[in-house]
């Protein structure tokens, strides 16, 4: 066992927080209060080659491993980048992105990875529906085959960055009849008759990211656009289980270190009782749960991505141990930031307030605690 | 990084397994006998000796896995199998003989570091005084020269194996610096009062000890030390000792917890397939999870990056012994009237787990202490 990161690996975490506090920080709490995706910050990640650091070079990628990538997105977070950017990028470039390159053909990975890896395309995901969250394959949009197209007629639900997105893979049922197996995965891009998303729904936390219904109604696509082979789009969503429980998770490990710093900054300034408020043991108490939590989430993430690096396939039992953990002790953690701050921790002013409420997502995005619960009972 | 064991470490712990398991069938690893006590003390350490167990962090392995976190992890074996016999073990070897091992002089180290790696010693270390906290108020306890010999005063409370062990390294002062004070049980001037009777960790046999006029040769001292470099490491490997004893709780608690609700059915079906079981074990298994991958990391700083092991210590000291009394209690809970039979394993833990948030630094001083170092201060 080694938990050692290598220099370069460290050193690249470094360039990520400069570059984040440089270009992104300053316009977080702007767009977080008006609830507007920020594609300046999102272009210039594209830019400084985040939003396809994993991809090989050849498609505009930076061909790093799945440690680096991950470590990119603690990085984010301890800069101090707000939970909807980093769930926006999460999204994108993970369970678009991502899930096209594994799953493509050469003239669709050419096509899509250059532009979604620079930022100049946004990517999303339509998995989720109205009655089917975690139970996919109760999922009613169906995609059926017509000569040399599909038709595509359902509703997804929660898909972030479905407002802005350039092209969407969706997954439909093309054989209604059967569960999981029956479903396969589709390239959709934006303008297509028959696709629509929806209105931003206005969320409590996480409010950078653009969340909305997808709508289908006899939406006609290539047959060139089913992703893969038809029936194998449940095996592609899993694939992303892998992402979503290492680079998706990263950004609450920084974002702990970040709590941990701007508590500790404010505490020593906030002066009560004749003292620093810093000098009272409860306090002291407050910053050391934070702590705690970003050093122990930090090895259960890590653990995922190393394993992922060596090209085993993914452990669910510690993928979901990893997701229960992050999402749940995540709240308490940003609740006593909240609470550190008193009056102020409770207005916009201040970013804990933020983090607070983009924190609530933890345990309920990608698969709730609850579900976590159902899929550890059963490994064990 | 690297999440994996080696071959040879993981070598070493089947064969751990394998042997304490034997050993194990047929006693009574907790029981309050204290001749029992000894003698399942004494056999383990016998057993010990003869693999590369008690060498772990003290001597050359010859090829052996020797570094802090393939001894973590090889203690959680030990730990898994019996708390207080993990308790009497460790405290002998990894504190008394760790203090031999990296302070004591060549002739010290081979007239108790050899026996006791070869299981034929066992030790006892002295820290603890009236006013407890080591890292607020000085240490009592002295000793002064006296026509050639050391003569030792004071007193120490909550001795781990005080009544049994061969020889007690007594920690104290020496003037203003402090030193470690070897006496040999019997010795005159030092008195071993009464086994205390404990919540937790029956089988483990813990008392105080007075020390008046108790003279030693000087040979018998190590040190002295300046500065408080002794007394820190002290404390980081006791903490880093009952981080393994955590693990060993939660595992032996949540595997009899989990094997239970497999097997016993109420309402036609195992109570695992009711949720109130199957999520208290999912909550159960994510805390032990977490709790063995950051008590891992903080043995590994021990040895790669000894600037944040301290503090990684401390996390790793607050997380894994709240988590090990949460873990139990919900053991205890599954378990339900099987479980409140004393001697239950979840039983046995729960009670073991408020130690180990109070021994070595308690989880109120580590928060503090975190906290102390996120705020720059110190």
């Amino acid at each position: 066992m080694d938990f050692e990161f290598t220099k370069e690996q460290l050193m690249f975490k470094q360039e990520v927080i400069r570059f984040a506090k440089k270009e992104i920080v300053p316009r977080v709490q702007e767009f977080d209060l008006k609830e507007e995706f920020d594609f300046q910050s999102f272009r210039k990640m594209g830019e400084f080659g985040l939003l396809g650091l994993h991809f090989p070079e050849e498609y505009g990628g930076e061909g790093a491993d799945v440690v680096t990538t991950v470590l990119a997105g603690e990085a984010l977070g301890e800069a101090g980048v707000d939970g909807g950017l980093t769930l926006a990028y999460g999204a994108h470039t993970f369970l678009c992105a991502d899930t096209l390159f594994r799953n493509g053909t050469e003239k669709q990975r050419k096509k899509y990875i250059p532009k979604l890896a620079s930022g100049e395309w946004i990517g999303c995901m339509g998995l989720s529906e109205p009655d089917a969250g975690s139970d996919v394959a109760s999922m009613t949009t169906t995609a059926e085959k017509k000569g040399d197209t599909y038709v595509l007629n359902g509703t997804k639900m929660w898909i972030t960055n479905g407002p802005i997105a350039d092209v969407a893979v969706v997954y439909a049922k093309t054989n209604p009849d059967l569960q999981h197996a029956g479903i396969s995965a589709f390239i959709v891009e934006k303008g297509t008759p028959g696709f629509k998303p929806g209105n931003p729904l206005i969320k409590m936390g996480v409010r950078t990211s653009q969340t909305s219904e997808l709508v289908f109604s006899n939406c006609e696509i290539p047959a060139e656009n089913l992703l893969g082979n038809e029936g194998e789009g449940f095996l592609y969503a899993m694939q992303t289980v892998e992402w979503d429980r290492s680079a998706l998770l990263a950004p609450f490990v920084g974002s702990a270190n970040f709590l941990l710093k701007r508590c500790a900054d404010y505490a020593k300034g906030r002066v009560q009782f004749g003292r620093p408020i810093a000098k009272f043991q409860a306090i002291k108490h407050k910053l050391a749960d934070i702590r705690i939590f970003a050093e122990a989430s930090k090895n259960l993430v890590y653990r995922i991505a190393w394993c992922k690096d060596q090209g085993r396939p993914l452990n669910h039992l510690e993928a979901a141990v990893a997701k229960l953990f992050v999402g749940d002790w995540s709240l308490p953690v940003t609740n006593d930031a909240v609470t550190l701050h008193g009056g102020y921790g409770y207005t916009h002013e201040f970013d804990v307030e933020r983090i607070f409420r983009d924190s609530r997502l933890a345990p309920i995005g990608g698969g709730t605690s609850e579900v976590q619960k159902m899929i550890i009972s059963k490994l064990i | 990084m690297n999440f994996d064991f080696n071959a040879t470490e993981q070598a070493l712990f089947k064969e751990l397994r394998e042997q304490l398991g034997s050993f194990a069938e047929g006693r009574s690893l907790e029981s309050s006998d204290v001749v029992l006590a000894e003698q399942n003390a004494r056999d383990a350490l016998a057993l010990l000796g003869g693999t590369p167990y008690l060498k772990l962090g003290l001597a050359d392995g010859n090829g052996q896995p020797n570094g802090s976190l393939a001894l973590m992890a090889a203690m959680e074996t030990l730990a898994e199998v019996s708390q207080s016999l993990f308790l009497t073990v460790e405290v002998s070897t990894r504190i008394f003989g760790r203090a031999l091992s990296a302070w004591g002089s060549d002739e010290q180290k081979k007239k108790w570091l050899d026996p006791l790696v070869d299981g034929k010693l066992l030790g006892a270390l002295a820290l603890s005084e009236d006013a407890m906290n080591v890292d607020n108020d000085p240490l009592v306890t002295e000793g002064r020269q006296e026509a050639g010999d050391i003569v030792i005063n004071g007193a120490k409370q909550y001795v781990i194996n005080a009544p049994l062990a061969d020889w007690i390294a007594v920690v104290g002062r020496m003037g203003n610096e402090s030193a470690i004070f070897m006496v040999k049980q019997g010795t005159p001037g030092l008195t071993v009062s009464s086994r205390l009777n404990t919540m937790g960790y029956d089988g483990a046999v813990i008392a105080g000890l007075t020390l008046s006029d108790c003279r030693i040769p000087a040979n018998q001292v190590i040190g002295p030390f300046t500065g408080d470099t002794m007394l820190k490491s002290l404390r980081l490997w006791e903490n880093q000792v009952l981080l393994a004893a955590t693990l060993g709780m939660m595992k032996g608690s949540y595997e009899s917890a989990r094997v239970w609700a497999k097997a016993h059915k109420s309402g036609g079906k195992p109570i695992i397939a009711y949720q109130e079981v199957g999520f208290k074990l999912s909550e159960m298994l994510t805390l032990y999870q977490t709790a063995q991958l950051l008590a891992y990391r903080s043995a590994w700083t021990v040895d790669n990056t000894p600037r944040e092991a301290e503090s990684l210590t401390w996390c790793a000291k607050v997380f894994c012994t709240e988590s090990a009394e949460t873990v139990s209690s919900s053991a205890l809970q599954i378990l339900a009237g099987k479980g409140y039979i004393s001697g239950n394993t979840a039983e046995q833990a729960f009670r073991c787990a408020k130690y180990s948030q109070i021994a070595g630094t308690s989880t109120e001083l580590c928060r503090v202490k975190i906290g102390d170092n996120a705020l720059g201060y110190k």
